[in-house]
């Protein structure tokens, strides 16, 4: 008698199980927006609920910015070999593509099994490449049709993003090499881009990293240009405005210009490039910030000079839309909108500008 | 196996009776009190004759270096007064805000006073003093104004920093149905001015800091009803620095009962703002 009251509960808990209304993707929505390169970071990489996803993905969209740069760790899908978890990152991929959302895709982060005992997961050993490879094969043939963007690895010339090693140029290329065609291999229309370079004036023989433009013109002569389609650059302003002049000796949002000299010194100009990263701060004591005024007025004449003055740049997607939780440094001060999904000044006043 | 096991029961049960026998007089406790509260930080700053306060020398009018590079401003004049009534001396360590805690954390301070906000997500490391000071959002109107509390706004130009935490209010007020019509302005100081000078709005959602500087350097201008936002900064140390907390509010009470907290803001907050203004 107990066991058969206990298998109707059961089943009545089984049943109620599909019952249970769960997150919808909802109608397939499109991006109306007068700046077609407009885009942000987003962090949706520790976001748990579903409906914060979703969430997140809708306001860029509300707020008129086509592309998103999204970070899947390969940690994360495959933490054991061979044996994937796409739970999340399906979410994530499915929500950006219902809301009609570009997804450039940031692919890195070794598991433990993929790289050497008491070593960070930014590390990664040239026989483990192929591994990396594997990974992102499987990435792009999963989202076939709805990403056509990754970008390998993230600002390898940090020593901090290269695992605590020394950065070397010709390891990152080597990474390329092996990467790239494994990609192709697997869906040839996905677009691969390299680089993410941090903007750095770091000088020569610094534990910390090497300077972006000696980076990136070292990966040229390492043959790096026969493995990327597309150069990500990384373009913060601190606070200088988006019209201060390029300069090698000063990290600013034009820096972008002296990277893609070099993409044209190098026979590289008939590629395009992609800012995956930038932006200003306003944070009130962090010395690289600005007013929340500036910042405001630098994010629209930044994403003003992508559309009007670069015609070499498919994307500018600024850091960072939004974080899941408070971070408790200066980094919730490049935030578009608060972790509550209250929007900040600067979220309306690109939207409006996306309105014209 | 099991005998030892009992044993060993057997007397740890014999002790804690005994213990618990022995601190049932309360002049054992009094005895044990002050092994069970030592508090190594406050003991290291009277060794040493010196209390070593990290703060960010990066934030007028609370820090920032003079032209020898010696940091001065309101946190570093409050850290001396503090330090003088316990007899000991203060060395300033310069250290990156968001490093602050960290450092603290590590021993390399003994103390953090840099405008640093309460935060109650560190209070299972740290604790905090009272606050010393708020610079949390207020509203400012002209001196003489009518208006005394947020609702009075209804209808009247309220101007904010643009991008601000003033103007996410304003603009979330404005949602909520508040008839109130919001005016950016780029800066603090202009802010100030439109109140103040062309009076071109009825009031301003500002930052207190901002707002003392103003009122420091003369101008009339006043704060009216609750804060739209409250940031407290507070004086932190050490989860186990029972002691120093200890010494640290009753000094801290001390300056303000005596007024000299006043003063020393009344000293650092007649700066630029309130003089640009002034002319």
């Amino acid at each position: 008698m107990l066991f058969a009251a206990l298998a109707v509960i059961a089943l009545g808990v089984w049943s109620m199980r599909w019952e249970r209304p769960g997150v919808t993707l909802g109608p397939q929505q499109s991006v109306e927006t007068t700046n077609p390169k407009a885009g942000v970071h987003t962090r949706l990489t520790d976001e748990v609920e579903e409906w914060k996803i979703k969430r997140t993905l809708e306001m860029v969209r509300e707020m008129g910015a086509p592309w998103v740069v999204e970070y899947f760790p390969w940690a994360y899908v495959e933490s054991e070999p061979g044996r994937y978890n796409w739970t999340h990152s399906d979410q994530v991929i499915n929500h950006a593509h219902q809301q009609g959302l570009t997804v450039i895709a940031r692919l890195g982060f070794a598991p433990q099994w993929a790289r050497p005992k008491d070593t960070t997961p930014l590390y990664l050993d040239e026989e483990r490449f192929v591994d990396f490879g594997g990974f992102a094969a499987k990435f792009v043939e999963r989202y076939r049709g709805k990403v056509n963007y990754v970008i390998i690895w993230n600002e390898p010339n940090l020593a901090l993003e290269w695992g605590y090693a020394k950065p070397d140029a010709i390891k990152y290329t080597e990474m390329l090499r092996v990467v790239y065609p494994m990609i192709k291999a697997a869906a040839p229309e996905v677009q691969v881009l390299a680089g993410a370079l941090a903007p750095t004036l770091a000088p020569p023989g610094s534990e910390f990293g090497v300077n972006d433009l000696v980076f990136l013109q070292e990966m040229y002569n390492a043959g790096a240009a026969d493995y990327f389609d597309i150069l990500a650059i990384h373009s913060y302003g601190w606070h200088f405005d988006p019209d201060s002049p390029s300069d090698p000796e000063v990290v600013n949002f034009r820096r972008t210009e002296l990277l893609r000299a070099i993409m044209v010194e190098n026979g590289d100009g008939h590629k395009p490039a992609m800012i995956t990263e930038g932006g200003w701060n306003d944070h009130p004591r962090w010395t690289r910030a600005v007013r929340p005024a500036q910042r405001i007025a630098y994010t629209l004449r930044a994403y003003e000079i992508a559309l009007e003055e670069w015609d070499w740049l498919d994307a500018l997607c600024l850091w960072v839309f939004r974080f899941p939780w408070d971070q408790n440094s200066y980094q919730d001060y490049f935030t578009f909108v608060r972790t509550d999904f209250e929007p900040k000044p600067i979220y309306l006043e690109v939207q409006q500008s996306m309105r014209k | 196996m099991r005998r030892p096991m009992v044993w060993v029961a057997g007397i740890a049960i014999i002790v804690g009776v005994a213990g618990a026998a022995w601190l049932a007089d309360n002049r054992q406790v009094e005895m044990l009190l002050p092994f069970l509260r030592r508090d190594a930080t406050w003991q290291a700053i009277q060794q040493r004759g010196v209390w070593r306060v990290g703060l960010d020398p990066s934030f007028p009018p609370f820090e920032m270096l003079d032209a020898e590079g010696t940091p001065i401003g309101f946190d570093v004049a409050l850290a001396q007064a503090l330090a003088e009534s316990w007899g000991v001396r203060v060395e300033i360590v310069a250290v990156g805000f968001d490093s602050l805690p960290d450092a603290l954390k590590a021993g390399r301070i003994d103390s953090i006073i840099s405008a640093y906000p309460f935060d109650e997500r560190l209070t299972q490391d740290f604790l905090f003093s009272a606050p010393y000071f708020d610079a949390g959002l207020r509203i400012g109107v002209h001196a003489g104004s009518t208006i005394r509390e947020l609702t009075d706004l209804s209808g009247l130009r309220v101007g904010v920093e643009w991008g601000s935490q003033g103007d996410l209010i304003g603009r979330r007020l404005q949602q909520d149905g508040m008839n109130i019509s919001v005016q950016p302005f780029d800066a603090p100081n202009e802010l100030i001015a439109a109140l103040i000078k062309s009076q071109s709005v009825d009031a301003i959602f500002v930052d207190n800091v901002s707002l003392r500087q103003a009122q420091v350097a003369g101008l009339p201008i006043s704060a009216v009803g609750e804060p739209l936002e409250s940031i407290p900064y507070v004086i932190v140390t050490p989860r186990r620095a029972h002691e120093l907390h200890r010494q640290v509010e009753a000094s801290l009470q001390q300056l303000i009962v005596s007024g000299e907290l006043a003063n020393m803001e009344t000293r650092w907050f007649g700066a630029e703002l309130g003089e640009e203004l002034s002319q």
